[in-house]
């Protein structure tokens, strides 16, 4: 009866095996496209982002660097080796400048290397202090060449060490 | 049991060592006590009470408080409540007695709050090292406030634990630290006198990754999440959600029913992948490889489908506190029906095929038994509890997400061993497609995120249990400064199912030790949650690092 019994189950266990046929993939000769909406490596668009750091700021691997190089320069380096594309960067970004790609063929001998993005941020630098700016937007970067002290924005006025005050009320928004 | 009777127990026990009792809705109820008469209210809790014991959490008060806080939590299953007893050990001394004699399943946590905050556990029977690698020096706690998540101390190989005395004529036969089939870092030291197997001991947390430190000293709230899916590398999700659950019932968020529904479908996706891949590692343990072939075939448009919804095919990225932050779309719905089916179809085929196969009944049947007694002894959980006979499920038992307004059924089997614990998760998985099936059916339209405009004030507690394909998942948030808790808590299922391997693999034969420590489906990741390299400790033969080292370069 145990005889029957097992080769019974062993012949559905065959059907159950055969009927798929073969599902192997001919991955990595024949490319596979990840799904829509895939978080693959996150890449930043230079000329929307307003170097406001909020990326930075709440990315919970702690991978993207921000700093000022000189005073017009701000550089947001991202180490992607720790990168858990969670997108939140993405998510966050006021201003939409970071795109999750669908790259996600990573491995790499030398993640040092390879798996750095830089970018470098054009900014508009506070006319008393010197330091960058953030503008609330790429347009207003643009109109802020002329580093009018009046339109500093609010959160710069805070940091600023010459201790001047800024009308706050007017570019808070 | 409702709040007001235990209260009234404990009372009539411990009268003015009870401090405080504060119920919290019906579900909860917090208590301070004496730490004086943490025996006397463990015991009335776990013994005379029937609750059930779930974790031990130690925090570092002193900056503000002068103590430590040493934190037991129960469940009382049946009636839908936690209770948390709280005890403030003072700092100049902090000890407290050990209620391990009272409940064996207690065993691990005392021993971790011993080494990672240095309250001792008084008359602890096994108070080794559990924790910290050997070469952590003596007298240093990473858990303590004054320890930065930066400090490396300097190595000394003093506090080395050392392995549990080898009964007469046995033999040591190490599975681990890596093992073929184990699949992470641990290490058994089977202790077998010819073939069977008459004792063991464990030395693991080699992954331990201090992540509770860093949700304390160096992420904030919502970096937490994604950090805490990354407990585990099959069952993440649950950590995410039992994190923002808890974090949500402390700054009393609502969270909008939507959220709810999609965490549900998750999460029961969760189960559904784990389940199968598990099934699929059981057969290769025994060296049944069609089976997981098959279940791994099976399996993989479930990943695909959740890379689909979510954006990545294992860690979802979806929770946040305060709900999830994609939407499940109308239009994806046919897309999940159509895996369901494929995989409900399939999964009929290979639970009336694969149970009359002598491979899997003659190699499960009556191997890595726990009987009902042992199980409520040593806290065990989830299908390891359910293949006993005990009826424990998170999500009837304590309702949580959207689970409330579902249907679901608890799979019990009563066979004790290693084939009931498969036949659980056998069926659940349909179970599993049935509750996707409901919330598709269910889920209400509107918000998927609450709007959190207020900063999180310190000093709220709050707690979450979530059923994960393994057994109950447990959070506990203390809320903190600086946007982030002061203490989060997680106990993953397995750090209380590997407490009963040595009680299961006893008596057994060596052959079928793999699987009965499979059969838990363990996941030391989840357990260990540190890591730094470790050597093997005891009185057979002790490897030094020059050896490790040597060994590593040949
Ligand atoms: S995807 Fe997540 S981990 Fe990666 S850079 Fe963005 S926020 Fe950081
Ligand atoms: S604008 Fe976007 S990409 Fe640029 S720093 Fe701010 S958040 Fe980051």
């Amino acid at each position: 009866m145990g005889v029957l019994k097992t080769l019974w189950s062993k012949l559905k266990q065959a059907i159950l095996a055969l009927k798929p046929g073969r599902v192997t993939l001919g991955y990595p000769f024949t490319p596979r496209e990840p799904e829509e909406g895939f978080r693959g490596l996150p890449r930043v668009d230079v000329n929307r982002c307003i170097g406001c750091g909020g990326c930075a700021e709440v990315c919970p691997a702690r991978c993207i660097r921000v700093v000022d190089t000189d005073q017009t320069t701000r550089v947001l380096c991202f180490l992607h080796e720790r990168c858990t594309f969670c997108g939140r960067c993405a998510e966050v970004c006021p201003v939409n400048a970071i795109e999750m790609t669908k790259e996600f063929e990573l491995s790499t001998d030398d993640p040092h290397e390879d798996l750095v993005g830089e970018y470098h941020i054009w900014m508009g630098p506070c006319e008393r202090c010197g330091r960058c700016f953030e503008a609330p937007s790429a347009l207003d970067r643009l109109k802020r060449t002329g580093m009018r002290c009046d339109e500093i924005d609010a959160k710069c006025a805070i940091a600023c060490p010459a201790g001047v005050e800024a009308d706050s009320e007017e570019t808070k928004s | 049991m409702t709040a007001e009777q235990v209260t009234q127990g404990l009372r009539e026990r411990i009268g003015d060592a009870l401090l405080e009792s504060e119920p919290r809705g019906d579900r909860r109820v917090y208590m301070t006590i004496d730490p004086a008469e943490v025996v006397a209210a463990a015991d009335e809790l776990f013994n005379k009470m029937g609750g059930r014991y779930v974790i031990t959490a130690a925090t570092d008060r002193r900056e503000k408080h002068g103590s430590f806080l040493v934190t037991h939590f129960f469940s009382f299953d049946d009636d839908d409540l936690y209770v948390i007893l709280h005890a403030n050990v003072p700092e100049d001394d902090p000890r407290i007695a050990s209620i391990t004699p009272t409940i064996p399943g207690a065993g691990w946590a005392e021993r971790e709050m011993q080494d990672l905050l240095g309250v001792e556990a008084v008359g602890h029977p096994d108070p080794r090292r559990l924790v910290l690698p050997d070469d952590w020096p003596t007298g240093v706690f990473p858990l303590r406030t004054d320890f930065s998540s930066q400090d490396k101390p300097e190595a000394s190989m003093e506090g080395a634990p050392q392995m549990t005395a080898i009964p007469e004529g046995a033999v040591v036969v190490p599975i681990g630290p890596y093992f073929p089939t184990q699949h992470e870092p641990e290490s058994f030291a089977v202790f077998v006198d010819g073939e069977v197997v008459v004792g063991s001991d464990y030395r693991g947390f080699y992954n331990h990754r201090g992540i509770e430190k860093l949700g304390s000293s160096d992420l904030t709230y919502n970096q937490i999440p994604f950090i805490a899916e990354r407990i585990c590398g099959i069952c993440g999700f649950v950590h995410s959600c039992a994190y923002c659950m808890a974090v949500e019932e402390a700054a009393g968020i609502e969270v909008p029913r939507r959220a709810d529904y999609i965490r549900t479908i998750f999460l029961e996706l969760e189960r559904l992948h784990s389940h199968m891949l598990w099934t699929g590692v059981a057969g290769h343990i025994i060296g049944y490889d069609t089976l997981f072939m098959q279940t791994w075939r099976m399996r993989e448009p479930l990943m695909w489908l959740a890379e689909q919804l979510s954006g990545n095919r294992k860690t979802y990225g979806m929770n946040i506190v305060g709900g999830v932050r994609r939407d499940v779309d109308k239009k994806d719905f046919p897309k999940i029906e159509k895996v369901l089916a494929d995989i409900e179809r399939e999964w009929t085929a290979l639970q009336e095929a694969v149970p009359g196969d002598r491979t899997l009944t003659a190699r499960l049947g009556n191997v890595g038994v726990i009987t009902p007694e042992e199980v409520r002894e040593l806290c065990s959980l989830g299908p390891v509890a359910r293949g006993s006979g005990d009826t424990v499920d998170i999500r009837v038992d304590h309702p949580y997400a959207a689970y409330d307004e579902l249907e679901v059924s608890k799979c019990v089997e009563d066979g004790c061993d290693t084939l009931a614990r498969t036949f659980v998760r056998l069926r659940e998985t349909p179970v599993a497609i049935s509750i996707i099936r409901q919330c598709l059916e269910q889920m209400p339209e509107g918000e998927i995120r609450a709007e959190i405009t207020e900063e999180i004030p310190p000093g709220l507690q709050g707690i979450a249990a979530v059923e994960a394909p393994r057994g109950e998942s447990f959070h506990w948030v203390l809320t903190g400064e600086e946007n982030r808790p002061e203490r989060w808590r997680v106990r993953a299922p397995t750090y209380s199912n590997l407490q009963a391997v040595s009680t299961m693999i006893n008596g057994d034969v060596l052959a079928d030790v793999p699987i009965d420590i499979g059969s838990l489906d363990p996941c030391y990741s989840c357990t260990d949650r540190m890591t730094v390299i470790d050597r093997r400790s005891g009185q057979m033969r002790v490897m030094t690092r020059e050896e490790m080292r040597n060994s590593r370069n040949r």
